[in-house]
């Protein structure tokens, strides 16, 4: 019964300290990073990471946020199972040795109540460089299923792949600039 | 109706052959590795699904001199993907795509537009749970290259086209899930 009361008085406190401040779990069947590439001048190839977790912070109020997502790198899935295998290995996103990458955001810049674009880093290769991921969709609903308030979004960005030392097939006419697609939906908690 | 646009299809080719004589009509048969339907749906006024389908086969006559050309894919429907597998499930039911009676999904086309030599879009009958519908693929991108190894020619780009769902009988989930889906493929296919 203490323990009860004390915990509600700390979580008052924490509510009372950021009024306005919720987190959200992301929802792994409504999140996805698809990246986008060009093959040999022709065509577009695209592939999504299948694992994944992560988490937001996000104050509408007081129009502040933080991101966090976790890929599981050995998830990558194009729908061509020996491509598959050569992404994972040393070649590019060398899964064995690093087998997440994560995308962190600090700064969520808003245009009304709507979030327009974030800045943050990307980890990948065990290298992190800045990025911006702006936004495309961004919406608040209240899910009939979960009876709970959901925010997402669509967002992208284009990154350099050699910036994290992977540099395989520049020769062969592959791509440095990769697309990514992000779908994010996260469930208030 | 499957057999009606087969059918056709021989036609097509068959008339595209009776043309050889005053024109240069090329048989291409689709990469599976570089050939991909991707398609995207709003999910409540939000996010964008994204989802694939990893079993398509096809070929295409392609006549580059009289700007004409033929195509026909076959697209397995069981074969969907969009990385979480109980919707995967889902989608493969009978409110959905119904994969069991409707294993496959077809575009037979015979309309080739071109501007100057490039090809702009596609036009032919797609047939999803056994509706057929006229669509167009617009061409956002489309090129020919000689590859050196394995020496061969591809002609391949990006199309993209969008319909409505429900005109083929796929209601499931509207509104929450849009009504209109977006598809993106990537062809690239070999020359025989």
């Amino acid at each position: 019964m203490t323990k009860t009361l004390l915990a509600s008085l700390l979580a008052l406190g924490a509510v009372t300290a950021h009024a306005e401040s919720a987190t959200y779990a992301v929802d792994p069947s409504h999140t996805f990073v698809t990246f986008e590439a060009n093959h040999m001048g022709t065509s577009t190839l695209r592939g999504r990471f299948d694992k994944k977790e992560g988490s937001v912070v996000l104050d509408k109020a007081g129009k502040s946020g933080k991101a966090e997502i976790v890929i599981d790198t050995t998830s990558i899935s194009t729908g061509v199972p020996a491509l598959d295998t050569h992404l994972k290995s040393k070649d590019f996103f060398n899964a064995a040795e690093f087998g997440t990458a994560k995308f962190t955001a600090d700064k969520f810049n808003f245009s009304g109540d709507k979030v327009t674009d974030l800045n943050g880093t990307l980890t990948l290769l065990g290298k992190t460089q800045p990025v911006t991921l702006k936004a495309t969709n961004f919406n608040c609903y209240l899910n009939p299923m979960l009876k709970r308030e959901v925010c997402g979004g669509d967002f992208e960005t284009t990154i350099a792949r050699t910036q994290y030392g992977m540099a395989y097939g520049l020769n062969y006419g592959l791509p440095d600039n990769i697309r990514l697609l992000i779908q994010v939906e996260a469930v208030k908690q | 109706m499957v057999r009606c646009a087969r059918g056709v299809l021989l036609a097509v080719m068959a008339s595209s052959s009776a043309g050889a004589a005053r024109a240069a009509p090329e048989s291409f048969v689709i990469d599976p590795a570089n050939t991909h339907v991707h398609w995207e749906v709003r999910h409540f006024g939000t996010s964008t699904s994204r989802g694939r389908f990893d079993a398509i086969s096809g070929s295409v006559v392609l006549d580059r001199s009289a700007r004409s050309g033929a195509a026909s894919f076959s697209i397995s429907t069981a074969s969907i993907s969009t990385g979480f597998a109980p919707f995967d499930g889902v989608l493969r039911g009978p409110y959905l795509l119904g994969t069991q009676e409707y294993p496959t999904a077809y575009f037979v086309a015979n309309r080739f537009a071109f501007d100057g030599d490039r090809l702009a879009s596609v036009t032919g009958d797609f047939t999803l749970r056994g509706v057929a519908s006229t669509l167009t693929l617009r061409a956002l991108r489309f090129a020919c290259r000689t590859d050196a190894e394995p020496a061969r020619e591809v002609c391949g780009g990006d199309f993209e086209t969008e319909f409505n769902r429900s005109a083929f009988g796929i209601t499931h989930s509207l509104p929450f899930v849009a009504d209109k889906v977006r598809v993106l493929l990537q062809i690239e296919a070999v020359r025989q």
